[in-house]
């Protein structure tokens, strides 16, 4: 057996750990433990002096495994492989022992706390001399790109990978690029033209030569791992079109919410009733006018059609109030005479130049009123006297009265929703949806575009509602985070991952199910499974549920997490 | 019950002066730098509302602009610039125009060649008027005694005859306002013996304008109390001791003294209004409507011609002194018969009664058993 020289380090944390747990305590404790040659406590284990420490006593005493008593493993775990690495050990050599959250930060009893610490100090001396050298592994990777959706977000990705040399497959469900904001006039806040941002998005697409654009086509499978997908297309002839792609980028989009079931607007039934979308096409067309074929006297804008309710969608779909404050405007353009009235639950104006734009919507005189979230304003016929098709009954919080208003024309401002095929694209590619539908990106601050399912990225609404400049970064994000991957040529694995000895394998296949991350193929002709590495998270479910224990899960072998338990025992 | 809009309001609000109106989107600092704003009375926020909203008979029945003495706090704490203490000013010359039953005040407020044009023709009638009478009954070269041009007995009884019927108008407008704000509303429920009560609020906000005294800013109200304390001195003047005033060659001393501090009060007072306009020295100089000029352009001149008409007299020149006189009257009686009753000098009246009005609404809040902080009915 293999001489082992451990160093317990354990890290004060500041005051973090130090507080509640004697840190000098359990370094002498661990001093005790065989195989532990040297135990050392210190303010910040983490810090360039406390790496350099570390690497000081491998290279001098000879350590050959080290202990580290300290915050969570998320947290710190590659830095202190990282000095391993640079000690010139291997850093699977490494365990550690979380008496941060796990200890100080939830026991306020000093003496318990402290043995509690040594207990978990204990068991990773114990595990850590059974850790065996792993090695990083490879695979390729393919520089081609799949992108699905073909509106303004999924174009911006395929033009950023394209233009930088890599070959996009752009695959558009309808027989149109351009999405959602193709049926847009203008564009809030700087009222620029949606067409114009589309068109020049289009021709650059079709004019790409490293773009191949599928029309009225969808994804039909897609298999394989990061940098290794095998995908099939299906084109609108009926015919699948096997493509190998290293790379996903969904983009699928959203929905607008259809408003027939909001029973107190009578949409569907009242033609004065009209979608923000039906409005759009209205500014297109340079028409505005009621059912009658009149322009307007006065129109109403209602906020929050399906969004921040309890009875449909909870969430705010967040461009509905700058795109309605960019109604006032237009109508106001076209027609000056006209009255605008805004009907808003809250004004959400946070993006760059919208509080301003709310301000220019109160100088050409929107007339802006709040109604209570959860209530609904009450359309009603107008009375013989009134110079007004409709009014609308509004209990305004502002001033604290029910108020009539007058109306012509009431447009609401329907919300984002999940798209139906949402469930169906997350099956696809193996991503997850919330509960409302919308794709979940890997961390929702640091890593907004990855998903679980590595090489597969999400971008613009298929995430959550979002306005069009933060779906073109999401897209611009997602194509960055590809590149860099195309720009290694090769994809390092994590060495943890699970392994199926292949001679104890039954081909039961309990584990083939049972993979969250669909990481486990079975030969048919072998009647083997077998783990894909490269799409492997080591959650471990396989090698608990494998009823022969052929499944080993590399870093978490019995051996080692059975020694741990002896240890804190 | 609901409340029809109307969303014309605002442009009517305009020709009285407001400004950016629908600008403000109620985050309340105004409300909230306001000293006065107290429960029940929450402003200028809520009218500002009632405005934009466009709710007519809500902004009428208000009291709110009156209790305001544009201190212009609000407008410097408004982040949108929406001006909410100019607001109250153009409601307060609305609510004249609303509560005038003759419809004079709404055409002078709203256009202001007609208010010149009434000028004009007031002067105009004043002049030959007077100019008739008194190469009828005298001589223009004599002043006073037998013989005057003007005798003071005869000006004396053309006072009161004018301030009758002026009077007459203003206590009709000051019955409409309590009609409007009071009589009108069967919730508010003050008795007889709530009104004889509080009646002393009358005299106090009258003589002292108390309430303006208690804004942060001091400066504006001793500015006012001595313009209208000097107002009220030359008015108690003319209409009681005229003869006096007016009588040489033996001069009174008491009766001159009072007169000369209010004439040199007035001229100061309304000279430094006119230059801080000119300027903007001050928030609430910073917007002026045209009658705030007329008003102010028109006392100075009032002053003016007075003060030199006597000063001619006393120097032994009553040709001079006669038409200056008679210039001292062209102004006079256009400025009193518009501004008393249908503008601007109408308000010596609304603001005690404001005051006294809102005294009295708690106090039916308070005597009805409900919190003053709920709503006032309106």
């Amino acid at each position: 057996m293999e001489n082992h020289k451990i160093g317990v380090y354990v890290c004060n944390c500041g005051t973090n750990i130090n507080k509640v747990v004697d840190c000098e305590s359990v370094a002498s404790h661990a001093l005790d433990q065989p195989g532990v040659v040297c135990a050392k406590s210190y303010k910040y284990m983490c810090s360039n002096p406390g790496q350099e420490m570390i690497i000081k006593d491998i290279k001098e005493q000879g350590l050959n495994r080290v202990v580290i008593s300290a915050c969570s493993p998320r947290m710190h775990e590659t830095t202190f492989r990282g000095a391993l690495s640079k000690a010139g050990i291997n850093p699977y050599f490494l365990e550690m022992a979380n008496i941060r959250e796990q200890c100080s930060w939830v026991h306020t009893d000093l003496r318990a706390a402290t043995d509690k610490a040594m207990d978990l100090t204990r068991g990773a001396v114990r595990r850590v001399v059974h850790h065996e050298a792993l090695e990083k592994r490879f695979v390729d990777m393919c520089p081609v790109t799949l992108v699905l959706g073909g509106g303004i977000t999924g174009m911006s990705a395929a033009l950023e990978l394209a233009e930088s040399g890599n070959l996009v497959y752009l695959v558009e469900k309808t027989g149109a690029l351009g999405g959602n904001l193709a049926r847009v006039d203008l564009t809030a806040p700087y009222l620029d033209s949606a067409r114009d941002l589309i068109r020049e998005r289009i021709l650059r697409v079709k004019a790409n030569p490293n773009i191949t654009v599928f029309l009225d086509s969808r994804l039909d499978t897609l298999d394989g791992y990061v940098g290794n997908f095998k995908t099939m297309i299906q084109t609108p002839t009926g015919e699948k079109v096997p493509v190998d792609v290293g790379s996903v980028v969904v983009a699928t989009g959203y929905k607008p919410f259809d408003p027939t079931p909001v029973k107190a607007f009578g949409y569907g039934t009242n033609p004065d009733v009209i979608t923000s979308f039906e409005f759009e096409k209205m500014l297109r067309s340079g028409n505005i006018v009621t059912s009658k074929g009149k322009p307007p006297r006065y129109v109403t804008i209602i906020h929050c059609v399906g969004s921040r309710s309890e009875e449909f969608h909870p969430y705010c779909s967040r461009v509905c109030c700058m795109t309605a404050l960019k109604y006032g405007q237009e109508v106001k353009s076209a027609l000056p005479e006209a009255f605008v009235y805004d009907l808003y639950i809250d004004m959400h104006a946070f993006g760059k130049g919208c509080e301003d734009f709310y301000k220019q919507a109160s100088t050409i005189r929107t007339i802006f009123l709040m109604y209570q979230k959860n209530t609904s304003p009450q359309l009603l016929p107008a009375g013989p006297k009134d110079d007004c098709g409709m009014l609308l009954r509004v209990d305004d919080r502002l001033c604290g009265e029910e108020v009539d208003i007058p109306t012509d024309l009431v447009v609401l401002m329907v919300g984002m929703e999940a798209r139906e095929d949402s469930a169906e694209v997350a099956r696809l590619v193996n991503i997850s949806r919330d509960r409302d539908g919308w794709f979940i990106e890997s961390h929702p601050k640091l890593d907004p575009v990855a998903t679980t399912t590595e090489g597969v990225y999400i971008a613009g609404c298929c995430q959550s509602p979002k306005d069009i400049n933060e779906s073109v970064a999401q897209a611009r994000a997602a194509s960055a985070r590809i590149m860099a991957k195309i720009a290694k040529g090769r994809l390092e694995v994590d060495a943890v991952f699970a392994e199926v000895t292949q001679d104890d394998c039954s081909g039961c296949r309990v584990c083939n199910d049972l993979c969250p991350y669909s990481a486990i193929e079975f030969d048919p002709d072998a009647r083997k499974s077998s783990v894909i590495s490269a799409k492997c998270k080591a959650c471990g479910a396989c090698v608990t549920a494998c009823p022969s224990a052929a499944i080993k899960g590399r870093h978490f072998t019995d051996e080692q997490i059975f020694a741990q338990i002896e240890g804190v025992l | 019950m609901a409340v029809q809009a109307d969303p014309r309001l605002v442009a009517e609000l305009e020709t009285y002066g407001a400004q950016d109106v629908l600008k403000c989107y109620h985050c309340g600092n105004c409300t909230a730098v306001c000293p006065f704003s107290k429960e029940p009375f929450i402003f200028p926020r809520k009218s500002m509302r009632y405005l934009q909203m466009g709710l007519r008979e809500k902004l009428k029945s208000n009291l709110e602009p009156w209790l305001c003495y544009y201190c212009g706090e609000c407008s410097e704490q408004c982040p949108r610039e929406a001006e909410p203490g100019e607001t109250m000013m153009s409601m307060r010359r609305w609510l004249t125009a609303q509560y005038d039953f003759t419809g004079i005040s709404n055409l002078l407020y709203r256009s202001w060649y007609m208010e010149l044009l009434g000028i004009v023709i007031l002067a105009a009638a004043t002049g030959l008027g007077f100019y008739a009478y008194g190469t009828a009954h005298g001589s223009i070269h004599v002043y006073d005694g037998a013989n005057a041009f003007l005798p003071s007995s005869f000006i004396h009884a053309f006072d009161w005859t004018m301030g009758s019927i002026l009077g007459t108008f203003l206590l009709i407008n000051c019955l409409r306002m309590w009609w409007i704000t009071m009589g009108r509303d069967p919730r508010v429920k003050v008795t007889p013996a709530m009104y004889a009560r509080r009646a002393w609020l009358l005299l106090l906000h009258f003589f002292t304008q108390k309430r303006y005294s208690e804004c942060d800013r001091k400066g504006p109200w001793r500015h006012h109390i001595v313009l209208m304390l000097s107002y009220v001195t030359m008015l108690v003047l003319i209409m009681g001791f005229l003869p006096l005033v007016q009588a040489g060659p033996k001069v009174n001393w008491w009766v001159h003294a009072l007169g000369y501090a209010a004439t040199a009060g007035l001229l100061v007072t309304v000279a430094m209004a006119l230059l801080g306009r000119v300027r903007k020295t001050r928030t609430h100089y910073k917007h002026s409507h045209e009658t705030d000029w007329i008003f102010l352009i028109m006392l100075f001149y009032v002053a003016l011609t007075g003060i030199l008409q006597h000063v001619c007299h006393r120097l032994g020149s009553p040709y001079a002194a006669n038409v200056l006189y008679l210039a001292h009257l062209m102004g006079v009686v256009p400025m009193l018969v518009l501004e008393v009753p249908f503008s601007k000098w109408a308000h010596m009246c609304y603001r005690p009664l404001a005051m006294y009005f809102s005294h009295l609404q708690i106090d039916a809040l308070e005597a009805q058993g409900r919190d003053v902080a709920e709503t006032l009915p309106a």
